[in-house]
C-alpha cells in the first residue's frame, strides 16, 4: 500500500462521501462560504475605514514628516532659512508652515475663545485639503480676511462677509473679514478654528518668521523613516515626527476595532467550523457499520483519518472558494458605494487587497480541518467487531 | 498444507462485571483447498472465532498460524496489511458501501493493495458471479442475493489463500441461498479457494468437506 495509492482511494472516498448527500454538502459549503466571505468583507471594510480615517487625518493636520520647535521652545526658529534648504530638497513635494496661537473673537456682541492656525494658503494647498473644506463663502486672498469653523459661525450667528474682532493672546485687537466657513472634521479646528494667514498672524503678535510646525509632504509617503535623520541634520531640528507616529492614536483605535471584529469573525468561522464537524460526526455515527467494514477489508486506521480529513478538506476546498468569490464581489460592490462618515465628515469604502484572499483562505480552511480532526479521529478508532455486529 | 491452525484459543469478554469466555481452548485446522463450515448453537463461539481466524480482533491467550505464520502477535499495521492480502470476508449483512456501485465496491480492496489493474479485474470477478450486467449499479438497486454475490467478489478481490463467510445465506430465501451455495462450492472446486464457512443451514453444512461443531467455545466434533 503506497502512498499514492492510499490518497487516490482516501479521495476516492471522501469524494463519494460529500457527494452522498447534496443539501446537506451544499449547506455546509454556504456555511463555510460565509464564514470566509465575511472574513473578506469585514476586513475590507476595515482596511477601507483605516486608510480614509489615515488619509483625512494627513489630508487635515500632518504632513509626512512634521517639524516642531526643540524642546521648551514655542516656536520653530529660523524658518525663512529652512524652507530655503526644503525648496532644493530631493523628494520633498511640498511644504507648509503653520502658527498656532489663541484668542477670541466677537461679533454682534457675542465673544468666544479661538484656536487661531495661520498658515500660507497656496503652501497650505501642496500638503493638506484643509482649505477645500470651506462650506459657505470662498478662500483666503487678502490679509485682512480669515476662515471660521461652522461652530463658531453657528455660535456667534455669523455669515460669510461679515466682520469680526479678533483679539489676540497678546491683546492686540484687529476687525477681519470672515472669508468663508469651514467644516474640517477634525473635532477641535471645527469647535472653535479661526485660520488667517501667516503673515498677518506673526505681526500681530509681534513675532517674525516664526512656525509651530513645518509640515513636509514627500514624493512618498513610505520615505517618511528614511528621510527623519536627514531632515535633522540638514534642517538642524531635534523634534521631528513622521505621519505614521502622528496618527498613533488613530492606529490604536483601529486596532481596538480590529479586535472587536476580530472576535466577531472568530465566532463566525467557529460556528462554521462547528457545523462542518457536527456534520461529518453525524456521518462517521450514521455510518459506523461501514467503516467497519472498511477496516475489515484492510484500510488502515490512518486511511481512514486521512478519507475524513480530505473530506474536511473537500468541503473546505469548495465552501473557502466560493466564499473567496463571495467576499471579492461584496468587497468591489462596498467599494463602489462608499458612505459618510460624520466622524470623519468623509465618505468611506471598503478596499479589497489580494492578501484578505490568502488570509481569509487559510484560515477558513484551518478551521474546517481542525473541525473534522475530532469525527475523523472517531471514525480511524471505530473497533472493528462492534460497527460490523452493532454491539 | 495446513492454511489455517489454531492451539488452545481462548478469547474472554467481559461483559459489565461478569466474564464471558467466548472461546474456551480451541484446537482447529483448515487444509489449503477445504471447504469447511463451522457448525454449533448460538453463542458458541463461531462468530468470534472466525473473528479471530479473520484477524479482526485478538484472542486473549493461545495462538493462530495462518500458512505458518503466526499472526496472533502482530502489531495492528501488519495486521491489516496481512488481512487485506491473505483474508476474504463475507459478512451476514452484505454489508456493501451503500455510495459506491457494484464495481466500485469490488474494486476498493484492490485500491488499497494498490493492484495496477483494478478496474479490469473487478470487472472480471462480477462476471465470476455472474453480475457482469449489474455494475454500475448501486446496492440499492440490487437484490439480496445479486448484493451477496458482489460481496463474494470483493472478497475475491486480492484472491485471498482464505474465503471467511458468516451466515452468507441466513437473509436470502431459498432460491438465491442455493445459488450462493453453488457459487462458493465453484469456487472451491474450479479456484481451490480454502473456504470456512459459519453457518446454521444444514444444508449449506451438508455441502462442504467438513464440518467443525462447536458448542460452549469448545470444538466439540469433526
Amino acid at each position: 500500500m503506497g502512498l499514492k495509492s492510499d490518497l487516490v482511494t482516501a479521495l476516492f472516498f471522501a469524494r463519494k462521501d460529500t457527494g452522498k448527500n447534496l443539501r446537506v454538502f451544499a449547506l455546509i459549503i454556504l456555511a463555510i462560504a460565509f464564514a470566509t466571505a465575511n472574513i473578506i468583507i469585514i476586513n475590507g471594510f476595515m482596511d477601507g475605514f483605516s486608510n480614509s480615517l489615515v488619509d483625512a487625518t494627513l489630508d487635515i493636520s500632518s504632513g509626512h514628516i512634521n517639524i516642531y520647535p526643540k524642546e521648551n521652545d514655542r516656536y520653530v526658529e529660523g524658518l525663512g532659512i529652512k524652507e530655503l534648504k526644503l525648496d532644493g530638497m530631493e523628494n520633498v513635494a511640498a511644504y507648509s508652515s503653520r502658527l498656532y496661537s489663541s484668542g477670541t473673537l466677537s461679533y454682534n456682541g457675542k465673544t468666544k475663545t479661538i484656536k487661531i492656525v495661520a498658515l500660507d494658503p497656496e503652501k497650505e494647498h501642496g500638503v493638506t485639503k484643509i482649505l477645500e473644506k470651506i462650506e459657505e463663502g470662498g478662500e483666503l486672498t487678502k490679509e485682512n480676511e480669515i476662515l471660521i469653523s461652522y461652530r463658531l459661525a453657528e455660535d456667534l450667528r455669523a455669515r460669510a462677509g461679515e466682520e469680526a474682532t479678533l483679539v489676540f493672546e497678546n491683546g492686540v485687537s484687529k476687525t477681519y473679514r470672515i472669508k468663508g466657513i469651514i467644516r474640517i472634521g477634525a473635532t477641535d479646528l471645527d469647535e472653535n478654528g479661526v485660520i488667517m494667514y501667516m503673515n498677518e498672524a506673526n505681526n500681530a503678535l509681534g513675532l517674525s518668521g516664526k512656525a509651530s510646525i513645518i509640515m513636509i509632504k514627500l514624493s512618498k509617503r513610505e520615505l517618511a523613516e528614511e528621510y527623519r535623520d536627514f531632515l535633522k541634520k540638514e534642517l538642524g531640528v531635534s523634534k521631528v515626527k513622521v505621519w505614521s507616529e502622528e496618527i498613533e492614536a488613530i492606529t490604536g483605535f483601529m486596532n481596538t476595532v480590529k479586535k472587536m471584529t476580530d472576535t466577531v469573525i472568530a465566532v463566525g468561522l467557529f460556528a462554521a467550523a462547528v457545523s462542518v464537524g457536527v456534520i461529518i460526526y453525524v456521518n462517521v455515527i450514521y455510518r459506523r457499520r461501514q467503516i467497519g467494514i472498511m477496516k475489515a477489508v484492510g484500510m488502515k486506521s490512518s486511511l481512514i483519518f486521512t478519507v475524513y480529513l480530505m473530506e474536511a478538506l473537500l468541503l473546505a476546498g469548495v465552501g473557502v472558494a466560493a466564499g473567496d468569490a463571495l467576499g471579492y464581489i461584496g468587497t468591489k460592490y462596498l467599494e463602489t458605494r462608499p458612505f459618510y462618515c460624520p466622524i470623519i465628515k468623509e465618505y468611506i469604502s471598503a478596499k479589497f487587497y489580494t492578501y484578505l484572499l490568502y488570509d481569509a483562505s487559510i484560515v477558513s480552511t484551518a478551521a474546517v480541518v481542525v473541525a473534522g480532526m475530532y469525527p475523523a479521529l472517531i471514525a480511524s478508532r471505530t473497533n472493528i467487531i462492534k460497527a460490523i455486529w452493532g454491539t | 498444507m495446513k492454511i489455517i491452525e489454531t492451539r488452545n484459543l481462548k478469547k474472554t469478554y467481559t461483559l459489565g462485571k461478569v466474564e464471558v469466555n467466548a472461546l474456551n481452548g480451541v484446537n482447529a485446522s483448515v487444509e489449503e483447498g477445504e471447504f469447511v463450515a463451522i457448525m454449533g448453537p448460538s453463542g458458541s463461539g463461531k462468530s468470534t472465532f472466525l473473528n479471530m481466524v479473520g484477524m479482526l480482533d485478538v484472542p486473549t491467550s493461545g495462538k493462530i498460524y495462518l500458512n505458518s505464520t503466526e499472526i496472533t502477535k502482530m502489531d495492528e499495521h501488519k495486521r491489516v496489511e496481512y488481512r487485506l492480502r491473505n483474508i476474504g470476508f463475507v459478512f451476514q449483512f452484505f454489508n456493501l458501501f451503500i455510495e459506491l456501485t457494484a464495481l466500485e465496491n469490488v474494486m476498493f480492496p484492490m485500491m488499497l493493495s494498490g493492484h495496477p489493474f483494478y478496474k479490469e479485474r473487478a470487472v472480471e470477478l462480477l462476471e465470476i458471479v455472474g453480475l457482469k450486467a449489474r455494475i454500475n449499479h448501486l446496492p440499492s438497486e440490487l437484490s439480496g442475493g445479486e448484493q451477496q454475490r458482489v460481496t463474494i467478489a470483493r472478497a475475491l478481490a486480492n484472491q485471498p489463500k482464505l474465503l471467511l463467510t458468516d451466515e452468507p445465506t441466513a437473509n436470502l430465501d431459498t432460491r438465491t441461498a442455493k445459488e450462493i451455495m453453488e457459487l462458493f462450492i465453484r469456487l472451491n472446486k474450479e479456484q481451490r479457494q480454502t473456504i470456512i464457512v459459519v453457518t446454521h443451514n444444514p444444508e449449506l453444512g451438508a455441502q462442504a468437506d467438513r464440518i467443525i461443531h462447536f458448542r460452549d467455545g469448545r470444538v466439540v466434533e469433526e
